[in-house]
């Protein structure tokens, strides 16, 4: 009985390590420049799933499903309700989200309800509706019904999206994924989280920031808009003066 | 060929920028407005932010109606001394209307304001503009001739007390009914994000008799001053002037805005005025619809700031 104990033990210990996967991931760019004919950018995700450092075993074993969520900096967001009173369309009510992703797209290899159950899905806000969890309101129904209709009108501004076929793998262990980031994306910080799932369950994970930034001209207007607000203004006022004034002498006939 | 705004933070494509500059251009230029009142509402239908859109517009109105007021000045159809008076009062309503426009947009009230705004005040100039000029239109048809000015055609508005003489105008009256048009057009164009000048021809025409040779340039200065003002109190404010996007329809602007003056000659003054009543009318109409149709999305978003 003693040695049967042994054994189990011997095997469980060549047995764990085998499990220790990591993951080597790579982005494309890690920066997106905004330039004057800025229209979108795409970017591509590639990673493997490797045995860990310390692991025994020298192959990892499958099958593996990947989930890439890419979040963009966050925002304050309200959502509004129109309603009809007295023949008249009015916004009556309005929920604030706190700390709103300006932009946010999962892409993964399967569909997402088959990758994992709901609540590792949403703990680590792999959902779009784990974002709308911080609502200024204490009526939980109304904070998810806004906070629905608020992500549907997100996906619709191609802000927030789910590509459920995002994610290929090129080999047993071997993924890339393309996003494409649009024209409206707002600058700031990204995170790229990736996740490495195995029957259900979190066995890797890894993010990477990139960043999406003005240069050049557009980085020096934006700047000065800010930090020369009464100088900006006036050279708006004097461009306009002179554009003005450059056509009327130009069409004097 | 896609350009990116660096204020809006979207790229647009350039010709269909400086393509509603140039229209909306000719329509100013045509009729001594400032084309604010179409501009706005049709960048923010193509996905510019409301707040973008009504500030870099009054950058806008601003060169669309410098060619038109220099080429009326040089015909010296501008009274600057009237003139004058409009902007100062102007001024202080703008500042005050810029108060009023953060408090609304904090409620998230600003569209319902917008909205009964532009149908009250274009709905009603519409339909007085429209009366009038199809009035005078039928009299033209039927041979009846229409002196611009009757000696005694004054109303009790001009035997207010504080006479101020115009030369160029030719008219003596008080200044207060001036200060008061003033004011209202400073208050209700910076919370529209409008020129206010198809409010300003009529009052000029029909409240203070001031000679149909001067009303559109001197409108079309006092606008230029007002949007200039306006412009610096948006760039201060909120800095949400896109020099970029309101380059592009100043382009647009400048070019269709000689095209329409030189169309505009010719019209005749109250053929002018039925046509401007009618486009009044039809934004007017559009934005009463807005408010009873029912929505295609009863949910609407927004952006209330960065929190770090």
């Amino acid at each position: 009985m003693m040695r049967l104990w042994v054994l189990a033990l011997a095997l469980l210990a060549l047995v764990l390590p085998a499990q220790a996967e990591r993951l080597v991931s790579q982005l494309s760019n890690d920066s997106v420049e905004i330039t004057s004919s800025f229209d979108g950018e795409r970017m591509t995700f590639f990673g493997s799933i490797a045995p860990d450092a310390g692991a025994t075993e020298k192959f990892v074993t499958g099958p593996f499903q990947v989930v890439i969520t890419i979040i963009g900096p966050t925002q304050v967001r309200v959502a509004r309700e129109k309603t009809h009173n007295f023949g008249v369309w009015l916004n009556t009510d309005q929920v604030q989200f706190q700390n709103f992703p300006s932009y946010f797209h999962v892409l993964s290899s399967a569909r997402l309800t088959d990758i994992s159950d709901i609540t590792t899905l949403t703990t680590n806000a792999i959902l779009p509706e784990a974002h709308t969890l911080a609502a200024n309101t204490v009526d939980l129904w109304k904070s998810a019904v806004f906070g629905r209709e608020l992500v549907r009108l997100m996906t619709e501004e191609g802000l927030f999206g789910v590509q459920e076929n995002g994610v290929n793998f090129l080999s047993d262990n071997f993924y890339s994924a393309r996003l494409t980031l649009p024209s409206n994306a707002p600058p700031g910080a990204y995170l790229a989280q990736t996740y490495v799932f195995k029957d259900g369950a979190i066995i890797a994970r890894k993010s990477e920031g990139f960043s999406v930034r003005k240069i050049g001209f557009e980085r020096f207007l934006a700047l000065s808009a800010v930090q020369q607000p009464l100088l900006y203004g006036l050279v708006c006022v004097l461009l306009a003066l002179f554009t003005g004034w450059l056509g009327g002498v130009v069409f004097r006939r | 060929m896609q350009i990116y705004l660096p204020i809006a933070e979207l790229s647009v494509n350039l010709f269909f920028l400086v393509g509603i500059g140039g229209a909306v251009g000719f329509l100013s230029g045509l009729f001594g407005v400032g084309g604010g009142f179409l501009l706005t509402p049709l960048l923010i239908f193509s996905g510019v932010p409301a707040s973008v859109a009504v500030a870099s517009v009054t950058g806008q109105v601003v060169a669309a109606s410098t060619s038109g007021a220099l080429s009326h000045y040089r015909r010296g159809g501008v009274d600057l001394h009237l003139a004058m008076y409009l902007v100062l009062s102007g001024i202080l309503g703008a500042v005050a209307g810029v108060a009023v426009f953060a408090v609304l947009r904090e409620a998230g009230q600003l569209d319902l304001v917008i909205s009964v705004g532009f149908l009250v005040l274009l709905g009603s100039v519409g339909v007085l503009m429209l009366i009038e000029s199809s009035r005078a239109m039928l009299k033209a048809r039927k041979g009846v001739v229409v002196r611009e000015r009757l000696p005694n055609q004054h109303n009790w508005i001009h035997g207010l007390p504080m006479r101020v003489r115009f030369k160029k105008s030719r008219l003596y009256i008080s200044v207060l009914p001036v200060l008061v048009i003033g004011l209202f057009i400073g208050f209700v164009g910076s919370l529209l994000g409008i020129g206010g000048g198809f409010i300003m021809v009529p009052a000029l025409v029909y409240l203070l008799r001031v000679p149909g040779s001067m009303v559109i340039g001197t409108s079309l200065a006092q606008v230029v001053a007002m949007m200039a003002v306006t412009t610096m109190l948006h760039a201060v404010q909120s800095q949400s002037v896109d020099i970029l996007l309101a380059f592009c329809l100043m382009v647009g602007g400048t070019v269709g805005a000689q095209f329409g003056a030189s169309a505009g000659k010719y019209l005749r003054g109250e053929q002018l005025r039925g046509l401007l009543a009618l486009l009044v009318l039809a934004v007017a109409i559009r934005f009463g619809l807005s408010l009873i149709i029912t929505p295609s999305d009863v949910f609407s978003m927004a952006v209330q700031g960065i929190r770090q």
